[in-house]
């Protein structure tokens, strides 16, 4: 029973806790950038999820009802599918999986999927246009992903996530292949739906996939994005950073501790990164992060030969 | 009955269902999806049978593929945004016919063939074999498929982009009309003096 409990325990509390330490790295990266007029109500974000907690749910005509009730919990669902196969040490790993850098893939295509059912399924047109959006930008960034975590895997020879770790006991991919975690962060801030790659959920279209949803919803579509990205900080700590490998401490502190690094550097980008419009933002994955994540790939087969 | 024969069950039973409910829906979007669940349902059963590449490998492929599959169908139909009601079946009595009969060889297959008895050994390594197969003997026959499903993504996106190799697709075409003859839909009123084109009224 344990072998059972014990990682769904650790997988759904990291994704949890994770999820209100994104809320405030966030807010406190805002306050920082904007000035501390904000830095003395530490509790805001707590205070604003109670507040989309409390407030009613709304619906709209002839909504799509089943998929727009599924959409955030299988986006949920998906973050905890991606961190489950992320290993914590070299004797626990949540999911044993020899294909796990394949897993994530289907996750991150699955994503986005799950974002444009949250636009299709409120039957109205501005969350509509923003589930497009995401599909554009979505078929966009999957393909850099794909090259990178090839990249990744290549000195491993392997498709799981342990070897990946493994072969980085010398020199993290981070040093041997530069061109990786850039590219992969710029994948992840889509995958949240997050910064400048919140196509679907913009302003400009008065909150896109969200625009008709309130309350219990909201609120459970933000936790959903925020755990997805926690999600993303493992894989990218364990692809890149040497997941669990580190001295001194034991492997689940530094694989807590990169993750927090990653997200922090996420919840950075989100804020200062500027913001480009889809259509700007497709031609760039195509016409340079696309051309970009080719070389890191050559790079990583001709430095694996 | 263990747990195995129990996911299996269950998963067949959702692969059939949503497969079924493909037909019955009457959105482009809807189908699209409910193909996705099935193919989801046949992926976690390729991993109950221990094909741990190609099972996870279906999951992401369909992924990519039904959202594009979906994308174009709403790009390629005069139904905005894929919000229509329409109906997803064409020819469907040869379909049928030609559904049952498949079924049947299929199932006749499995339960008449006879297969050898050969569990799969536990030193197996099928994702490392797959690769191997995939890159040598078989490598003409899998790079072929590949270049041609290319062209045909290449040939999709330029029939349906609208800046096509011959000026902006919809100039001069004519949408169809809400009654047979009627007219075009959507269209804004064209006054006789300024329109070149002849309408037949």
């Amino acid at each position: 029973m344990t072998e059972i409990l014990l990682p769904t325990i650790v997988v759904l509390a990291t994704l949890l806790a994770g999820s209100v330490v994104v809320a405030f790295l966030d807010h406190a990266v805002a306050g920082i950038i904007a000035g501390s007029s904000s830095r003395g109500r530490l509790l805001a974000p707590l205070s604003r999820a109670a507040m989309l907690w409390l407030r009613p749910d709304s619906t709209t005509e002839h909504p799509d009802a089943l998929l727009w009730r599924l959409a955030p919990a299988a986006y949920l669902a998906l973050a905890a599918l991606g961190l489950a196969v992320v290993p914590w040490s070299a004797d626990f790993v949540p999911v044993t999986l020899p294909t796990g850098i394949v897993l994530w893939g289907a996750v991150e295509a699955l994503a986005t999927v799950v974002i444009f059912l949250n636009g299709w399924g409120p039957n109205a047109p501005l969350p509509l246009l923003g589930g497009y959006r995401h599909v554009a930008a979505g078929l966009s960034y999957i393909l850099v992903s794909m090259f990178v975590l090839i990249g990744v895997a290549l000195p491993a020879e392997s498709l799981a996530f342990d070897a990946v770790i493994a072969s980085q006991q010398g020199l993290w991919n981070l040093v041997r292949q530069p061109l990786g975690l850039p590219l992969f962060l710029i994948v992840g801030l889509g995958l949240g739906v997050w910064g400048p790659l919140r196509f679907a959920d913009a302003d400009d279209l008065a909150g896109g996939t969200t625009a008709e949803s309130s309350g219990p919803r909201r609120l459970a579509w933000a936790l959903a994005r925020t755990a997805m990205l926690v999600a993303f900080s493992a894989v990218a700590a364990s692809a890149f950073l040497g997941g669990w490998l580190g001295p001194w401490l034991p492997g689940p502190v530094w694989l807590l501790l990169k993750m927090l690094l990653v997200l922090t550097l996420l919840v950075l980008l989100g804020r200062v990164l500027a913001r480009v419009s889809p259509e700007r933002f497709v031609g760039l994955a195509w016409l340079v992060l696309l051309p970009l994540a080719f070389i890191d790939l050559l790079w990583a087969g001709l430095l694996a030969l | 009955m263990s747990w195995i024969d129990l996911a299996f069950y269950v998963l067949a039973g959702i692969a059939v269902y949503s497969g079924w409910r493909v037909f019955r829906t009457d959105s482009m979007v809807r189908a699209s999806f409910l193909l996705l669940l099935s193919f989801l349902a046949v992926g976690a059963v390729m991993l109950l049978l221990g094909a741990v590449y190609l099972g996870v490998a279906l999951f992401f492929m369909m992924a990519v593929e039904m959202m594009v599959m979906a994308l174009f169908m709403v790009m390629f139909m005069m139904n905005p945004a894929g919000l229509n009601p329409m109906n997803m079946v064409h020819q469907p009595r040869l379909a049928a016919v030609a559904g049952v009969v498949a079924f049947l060889a299929l199932a006749a297959t499995a339960l008449l063939a006879d297969f050898p008895e050969r569990p799969v050994p536990t030193g197996a390594e099928p994702v490392r074999a797959l690769g191997t197969e995939l890159l040598g003997d078989s490598m003409l026959v899998f790079e072929s498929a590949g270049v041609t499903l290319l062209a045909t993504m290449i040939g999709v996106v330029v029939l349906s982009a609208r800046s096509g190799r011959f000026g902006p697709s919809d100039e001069g075409s004519r949408p169809p009309g809400l009654e047979p003859g009627g007219e075009p839909a959507g269209a804004p009123h064209e006054s006789p003096s300024t329109g070149g084109h002849a309408h037949p009224h």
